[in-house]
């Protein structure tokens, strides 16, 4: 006797191939990309040093050693036996402690900028695309018109407005207190990183809700948002459902080219004199403020461009990995 | 068209006309400017400083006239008294400023003491603004005088020799980078896939990753600090010229000021954006070019016969540059911004260097002069771009 139906379930067995999720099959495709896999090795590595910097640095972010400038790398404390990895900077602070911290706050401005201004975008432009009509326009138009005054020199005023004005802005202190907590600074130096955030995130979110808005445009024009619509879905239903979710990749791949975009703008402005000022270290302010003994002495602003870079690298590779695992049509 | 025009160009007046209003009420808020440190003065007896001194202080830098009148002074000269028709003077009572604020401490909600102003001790009318001087307004070309770069000066004095400066970088950079980045990018559009499109690919990958002010300060320790600690031809850098002859080994002896002066020290920081500039444009050409490369019609034409130079320069390259050159048109009020940042760590005395110093150094009027003329310079680059897309293809129609 035969079994007809146990051979057809074997052939069925054998032609099938192994099922994935879209995940996986995203995760397959980013892992191909060498570049961004090395990047993300690198950024973890970058991440975990930062977030245990109590545990590494020996020495606290204004911690003077006094009569101990620029001790040469590998100097041993005398009194404590701890050790200047990196040798100190010009009035005698630890370069390497420092160095970790101000990864920590250069990183954590970065994650919080884009956090926010991809999350404001992400509401304005579903708002804008899904519902059209003049609540679109108004949208619209406003941030055409943010997008077109130059950018740069309108930071540099506002962020030198907000730091020098404490009265100007007040920001509640709960969550002073919680980003000081982040950063391990003292509530009143956590302000100055906040209103950084305030002046970048604020800019960043514009390119955002335009990407949102062209995405959700697309998006429903497709049958599943018709299916979800006939099923007798809400608007906000639909938006946070079934929209949002299928127009995420160029918000994710965005995010990440902007972590680099924000990374070199907080450093950028720091090294203009307008960002997070010197007691409280960042790559970006420790580069300006030892430009200036470049010349006997280049690896005290090399050292801190230097992640500056690797991270701006690293989040671009990131980004363009993650475009090419989750829509290599994607153009950004 | 035309009536797009007339559209365009009323908003672009608005946009203008609202951010000018939002940078100066920002800057007013701001603390600083010219009566900075009078207070301090005040404390000893011997330079004395009477209620009367500050109050003609702060009106001969018109501190004293309210927000919304100071502002329009500023724009285009108004008001300057009263309203004079047949004769006759109206507004002339209207309240413009206050002259003597009185400034008294006052116990705030968390226990602090603050001076807030609390009334005013001598008005402004608007019939006390005649005689007073005043600038012809920004629109017309008169950005009023300084505060503290060059105290009393004219503005414009500042900017002229700044612009000249700047725009000496940015417009040899973007000619640099038009020679330079086009034939890269097409070049290697052409190469798909070969080795030197790998390579150039990557480089320019980094190049757009790359911090300006890194690698300007790269660029500064390998061409001209480790160079002439080592006694081989460096490059100068830092200033526009040198304040002294030196000597370069090999090439010999420079005098400060002379044409190879000014070109040497050129060199670095127009290095440094041209090649960062390039890496974004050559980019760009590429992919335009490569899309173009697939298109049908360059088929036909390689398929009539048509040599490889002929397809590529006269029928792709055409096709890719249209939205080229609006990028490059779009980016030019960019540069701008970027030499603020080139033009701080060479010390170039720019527009840029100048803005930086304005900001820090409380000079508003300088500041508020240079953003409004790159605001300007931003919206109409905004509208030419617009034209272009339609010079460079008719199929579309500006509505």
């Amino acid at each position: 006797m035969v079994a007809p139906p146990k051979v057809a379930q074997l052939e069925a067995e054998a032609i099938s191939i192994e099922e994935r999720s879209p995940f996986q099959v995203v995760m397959r495709r980013f892992v191909r990309h060498r570049l961004a896999m090395v990047s993300l090795g690198l950024m973890v590595v970058i991440f975990l040093i930062t977030i245990m910097a109590p545990v590494i640095a020996p020495f606290k972010i204004d911690e003077l050693n006094v009569n101990n400038y620029f001790v040469p790398f590998g100097t041993v404390d005398e009194e404590t036996g701890r050790t200047h990895y990196l040798g100190t900077d010009n009035i005698g602070r630890d370069y390497f402690s420092r160095l970790i911290y101000a990864g920590r706050i250069s990183l954590t401005v970065a994650l919080l900028s884009v956090l926010i201004a991809e999350t404001i975008g992400i509401i304005v432009g579903s708002l804008s695309g899904f519902y059209g009509g003049w609540l679109d326009a108004v949208l619209m138009r406003f941030v055409e018109f943010m997008l077109t005054i130059p950018t740069l020199p309108l930071l540099l005023i506002i962020s030198s407005m907000l730091l020098r004005n404490e009265n100007l802005v007040t920001i509640p202190q709960p969550v002073l207190t919680f980003l000081a907590k982040i950063l391990l600074l003292n509530p009143r130096d956590a302000r100055n990183a906040v209103l950084i955030v305030i002046v970048l995130a604020g800019f960043g979110w514009l390119s955002a809700a335009q990407l949102m808005r062209g995405t959700i445009l697309s998006v429903r024009e497709q049958t599943f948002v018709e299916a979800a619509r006939s099923l007798g879905a809400s608007n906000i239903r639909m938006i946070l459902k079934h929209m949002i979710p299928n127009a995420m990749a160029p918000i994710i791949v965005d995010a990440s080219l902007g972590l680099a975009g924000y990374v070199v703008a907080e450093a950028a402005l720091a090294f203009l004199g307008f960002g997070i000022q010197d007691p409280v270290p960042t790559w970006g302010n420790m580069l300006s403020a030892t430009q200036q003994f470049m010349f006997d002495k280049p690896w005290l602003p090399l050292l801190p461009g230097l992640p500056i870079f690797i991270c701006s690298l690293s989040f671009n590779y990131i980004g363009d990995g993650l475009r090419d695992a989750l829509d290599p049509r994607l153009k950004l | 068209m035309a009536a797009y025009l007339v559209r365009r160009i009323l908003q672009m007046i608005l946009v203008v006309f609202i951010s000018a209003v939002a940078t100066y009420t920002l800057l007013s808020f701001a603390p600083g400017g010219p009566l900075a440190g009078l207070r301090q003065i005040q404390q000893s007896s011997r330079f004395a400083i009477t209620e009367e001194d500050i109050a003609r202080i702060r009106a001969y830098f018109e501190l004293d006239l309210s927000l919304p009148v100071r502002f329009t002074r500023w724009l285009v000269g108004e008001p300057r008294g009263p309203l004079t028709i047949g004769g006759k003077a109206f507004f002339s009572e209207t309240v413009v400023g206050c002259r003597k604020p009185i400034e008294s401490e006052i116990l705030n909600a968390s226990g602090e003491y603050e001076i807030l102003t609390t009334g005013c001790a001598q008005v402004v009318y608007l019939k006390d603004l005649v005689g007073r001087r005043t600038s012809r307004g920004i629109l017309f070309g008169d950005f009023g005088l300084s505060w503290r770069l060059l105290r009393d000066r004219p503005v414009s004095d500042l900017i002229q020799s700044r612009m000249a400066k700047t725009l000496q970088l940015i417009g040899l950079e973007t000619l640099l980078s038009l020679i330079i980045g086009l034939p890269l990018g097409i070049y290697s559009a052409v190469k798909q896939y070969s080795k030197f499109d790998y390579i150039f690919t990557s480089l320019a990958f980094m190049g757009s990753a790359m911090p300006s002010f890194f690698f300007g300060l790269l660029m500064i320790l390998a061409f001209s600090i480790i160079p002439k600690n080592a006694g081989l031809p460096f490059i100068p850098a830092g200033l526009s010229e040198s304040v002294r002859n030196y000597t370069i080994p090999l090439i010999g002896q420079i005098v400060a000021g002379s044409t190879a002066d000014r070109i040497l020290h050129m060199i670095l920081p127009v290095s440094v954006l041209t090649i960062i500039n390039i890496s974004g444009w050559s980019r760009f050409i590429r992919s335009s070019m490569l899309e173009v490369l697939r298109q049908d019609y360059i088929r036909t034409a390689r398929a009539k016969g048509l040599t490889q130079r002929v397809v590529i320069l006269k029928h792709a390259l055409r096709n890719a540059l249209i939205p080229f050159v609006t990028i490059v048109v779009f980016t030019i009020p960019g540069l701008f911004s970027g030499a603020i940042i080139t033009e701080s760590i060479f010390a170039w005395p720019g527009m840029g260097r100048l803005y930086i110093l304005a900001l820090g150094d409380y000079d508003y009027p300088v500041a508020m002069a240079i953003f409004f003329i790159l605001a300007v310079l931003t919206v109409i680059a905004t509208l030419v771009r617009d034209l272009l897309y339609t010079v460079v293809d008719p199929r579309i129609r500006l509505t």
